[in-house]
């Protein structure tokens, strides 16, 4: 099974390095796209890899994972595991990722232990949105917002998400209940290195009402 | 008196938006239908602030009490209108920004590729 490794990355220069220097020991392809840096992160991401994808302006983590797995499976690329540019997931939870496709399933959804390390505002607004999102679509992810993820080219073709945003790892729970895909989760390590960086209240807000307008396209 | 000031805050805010209305119509930003639909829009709402009795009649057709009432309500319908039409249009704009911005970012690769 030919496996990708995409990473998206907005001013990431700091630890981007360390990230792909770790894929890169473990024999990883790997697609990196820049979405609209500031920084130097295209620059240090050519050393690793030469799949760099940079798009002009920022559009939102939902359009770079997009961008990536669009050309990892025009590259004849079986499955795609997402993976984020921070730091705070780690390579050595990567072969999990790896069997669980193996063993067939098209989805495969990172889960942090969100007892251990994780801020408490977050961990009660991830928990709330999971059980929000259980309410309305009947599945639930321990980690709705979990940016460590795999799918295989089938469910990515079936999926098409619309989301350009932090509402993709939502979006991607819901369409694989919507579409019946085989999922399964993997519990990952995770490391909070950036308080300030991720989903915002703000964003939150947005994704509630990207939930309801995806409910009611359901029934519809 | 108060209905009165009413009136006249409705009429210089309609006279403001025909103001601005023109203004990007000069800046090319509006084509000649556009301004032309926004000045019609803009003198009705003069017109019918300066004389909302001519509203009574329909008022009393769609059950509405008061010539006040039925304004809020049209006008309440209108800006819900206007704030759709813009969504779906900002939504086509966001989508083809997003494909135009993608499509780049892989042909540039793909260039960078070739050298």
């Amino acid at each position: 099974m030919k496996i990708l490794i995409v990473v998206p990355a907005f001013n990431e220069e700091k630890r981007i390095g360390t990230v792909l220097s770790d894929l890169k020991k473990a024999n990883q392809k790997i697609i990196v796209v820049d979405d609209g840096s500031k920084d130097k992160t295209t620059q240090i991401a050519k050393k690793y890899t030469p799949y760099v994808f940079s798009h002009r302006v920022n559009l939102g983590k939902g359009a770079a994972l997009k961008t990536g797995a669009e050309f990892a499976f025009k590259n004849e690329a079986d499955a795609v595991v997402f993976m984020d540019s921070d730091g705070q997931h780690k390579v050595k939870d990567l072969p999990e990722f790896i069997k669980a496709l193996e063993d067939g399933y098209e989805v495969v959804f990172g889960s942090r232990n969100l007892n251990f390390g994780v801020p408490l505002v977050r961990y009660m607004g991830n928990k709330m949105a999971s059980l929000f999102v259980r309410l309305l679509f009947g599945i639930y992810a321990s980690d709705l917002l979990c940016g460590y993820r795999a799918m295989t080219k089938k469910a990515f073709r079936k999926m098409n998400w619309e989301s350009t945003g932090y509402s993709i790892e939502t979006e991607m729970v819901v369409r694989t209940k919507q579409l019946g895909l085989k999922y399964c989760e993997v519990p990952v390590e995770t490391l909070y290195y950036d308080k300030v960086k991720g989903v915002t209240i703000l964003d939150a807000f947005g994704i509630f009402f990207q939930v309801l307008k995806w409910r009611i396209e359901w029934v519809s | 008196m108060g209905i009165l000031g009413l009136q006249i805050v409705a009429i210089f805010f309609a006279l403001a938006m025909i103001y601005f209305a023109i203004l990007n119509y000069k800046r090319g930003e509006l084509n000649g239908m556009e301004i032309l639909s926004w000045l019609i829009v803009w003198a009705f709402v003069i017109f019918v602030s300066a004389f909302p009795e001519l509203l009574r009649t329909f008022a009393k057709t769609f059950f509405v009490s008061r010539v006040f009432d039925l304004m809020v309500v049209g006008g309440f319908i209108f800006v819900l209108s206007i704030a759709s039409i813009s969504y779906m249009k900002t939504k086509r704009m966001e989508k083809k920004f997003e494909e135009f911005v993608r499509k780049e970012a892989t042909s540039k690769l793909k260039e960078s590729k070739r050298k």
